[in-house]
């Protein structure tokens, strides 16, 4: 699993070390929701590009 | 007052544009030191604007349904000229130099804006309490949240200020402030309405829709700001003596959306499920793939794309809340691996969840768990286990934003202590006249449409 206070300790600028106890637990709890998914992919799988039939002009 | 029975006494000249205008701004005055609902009152441009209606509908230019009828943009809709704070302290004197397209659209129509309603800091939260601008304030209940992140929008139809008003919805903020305020909102198709000139914040997870006292209003507005719009409207509850589901096959489903649901809106939902059977409607059980992975992936990758557009901000960390500090903090450490896979993994997800239109019109859901919490309440407790506010206010509307379908929520129902209850109807991809359609046959055979809250029935 990722090591969240690492990532945390090296991104530029830091996340500051009151905000870890309320940051790190959310993204461990989320990754382990993750990874099982993460790994189950199909090799072939594109990223998702809207619904069916949809109109997509990235217009955001 | 629906849309249509302003539009008639506009036309029969029982009340004028101005007349109308002037009511809408006295009203506003009037509720806004309770509901915090408005941000900016455009009170001098809709005074103007209104002149010009009137004019215009004298000449015999009538430009349709919306003509001179008061309505509420969202503060993340960019407005030539005036303030679009976004909910931010960071953007509190930006001042966009164009409207947005939903903007432009809704001004040609001949609605006249009265202002501008607040939202949860950035649109990123589902509160509306909001750290800069002050908690906004559900009309039911002073003391409890609107919901958000169009809590403002929300709060102003059902306080019956305005009664139409526009919202954008990236996890639930359009239908999750629809449920807690008891009005009608919809999350069209993903990119079925424009978002140019709005606001972004989850970048593959946006949607812009509309709020309104009525699932006809919510359509009238719907058709003009819709791309491809056929123009469906459906037909007055007069004309028909309720309208029939006969034919309609409606989807309810056995899992996740019905589990961990408070009593009181499950037994409004159980309610509505047999309004529908009874309206003719084909209600069948079924069992939908992993809804919780739709939320898992929904969350993970918009966090990475709120970040990408707003992390930037994070050397003014004293002009940003905590809820959305920590949010935005979080983001910023999703590698992009995982961010590009989570967005792999909604394309599995979609291709199975699909496969359920084969046999489906639609399906039929509570909109939220729970009926809108107190200002401040952080976490709801179900049996022996609590959820935190935001995880239960989103579990059941973001898997919609994730697929992109379209969905509509409308009430169904209130609770013992008097606050309403919301049901979600969701259907394929381009399909919101079906919604539209359930909608208006289950609305009418509710008979809630129009409900005021007892402070501001008018």
């Amino acid at each position: 699993m990722t090591d969240w206070k690492a990532l945390a300790a090296a991104a530029d600028p830091p996340v500051p070390e009151d905000l870890l106890p309320d940051v790190i637990p959310a993204l461990e709890k989320l990754e382990a929701a993750f990874r099982p998914l993460e790994q189950a992919l199909p090799p072939d799988t594109l990223l998702w590009n809207g619904p069916e039939g949809s109109d997509s002009e990235g217009d955001a | 007052m629906t849309i249509s029975e302003i539009g008639a006494a506009l036309r029969s000249k029982r009340i004028s544009a101005r007349e109308l205008a002037e009511e809408t701004l006295r009203r506003v005055a009037e509720a806004n030191p309770r509901l915090n609902a408005f941000l900016t009152v455009t009170e001098a441009a809709a005074r103007t604007r209104a002149a010009v209606l009137d004019d215009e509908l004298a000449r015999g230019i009538d430009r349709g349904p919306l003509h001179g009828i008061p309505i509420a943009h969202k503060d993340n809709m960019f407005t030539r000229g005036v303030r679009t704070t976004s909910g931010s302290k960071i953007f509190a004197d930006f001042v966009p130099d164009h409207d947005a397209a939903t903007v432009s659209q809704l001004n040609d129509a001949g609605a006249n804006v009265i202002g501008k309603t607040g939202l949860h800091e950035f649109a990123f939260g589902i509160t509306s309490n909001n750290p800069h601008f002050g908690a906004i304030r559900n009309p039911w209940d002073p003391e409890r949240i609107p919901g958000g992140s169009s809590g403002g929008s929300a709060a102003a139809v059902a306080a019956g200020l305005v009664p139409l008003a526009t919202g954008t919805d990236t996890g639930g903020s359009i239908r999750i402030p629809a449920s807690f305020c008891g009005v009608v909102g919809l999350k069209p198709t993903y990119e079925r309405v424009s978002r140019k000139g709005i606001m972004p914040l989850g970048l593959t997870f946006d949607h812009a829709g509309l709020l309104a006292r009525t699932v006809r209003d919510v359509a009238l507005g719907f058709n003009l700001v819709a791309k491809h719009s056929s123009g469906y409207v459906p037909a007055a509850h007069a004309d028909h003596h309720g309208m029939s589901l006969g034919g309609m096959r409606i989807g309810v489903p056995e899992n996740f959306f019905v589990e961990r649901i408070a009593p009181e809106v499950m037994l409004s939902f159980r309610a509505a499920v047999q309004t529908a059977a009874a309206l003719g409607a084909h209600v069948t059980e079924i069992r939908l793939p992993d809804a919780e992975a739709l939320n898992v992936v929904g969350r993970l990758a918009q966090l990475a794309e709120v970040s990408s557009l707003l992390a930037r901000y994070l050397d003014r960390r004293a002009e940003i809340g905590p809820d959305v500090l920590v949010l935005l903090e979080q983001g910023r450490l999703i590698p992009a691996t995982d961010y590009l896979n989570a967005q792999r993994v909604r394309t599995v997800l979609a291709r199975a969840f699909s496969k359920i239109w084969k046999n489906l019109d639609c399906l039929m859901t509570p909109a939220t768990p729970i009926t809108a919490p107190r200002i401040g309440e952080m976490t709801i407790a179900f049996g022996s286990s609590t959820e935190d506010v935001r995880t239960t206010a989103t579990r059941l509307v973001r898997p919609f934003n994730v697929l992109g379908w379209p969905a509509l929520a409308l009430p169904c129902g209130f609770s013992n202590a008097g606050l309403p209850i919301g049901l979600q109807v969701v259907g394929p991809p381009q399909q919101e006249d079906t919604l539209l359609q359930a909608g208006a046959a289950l609305e009418d055979a509710f008979g809630l449409a129009g409900r005021q809250p007892p402070m501001f029935d008018h």
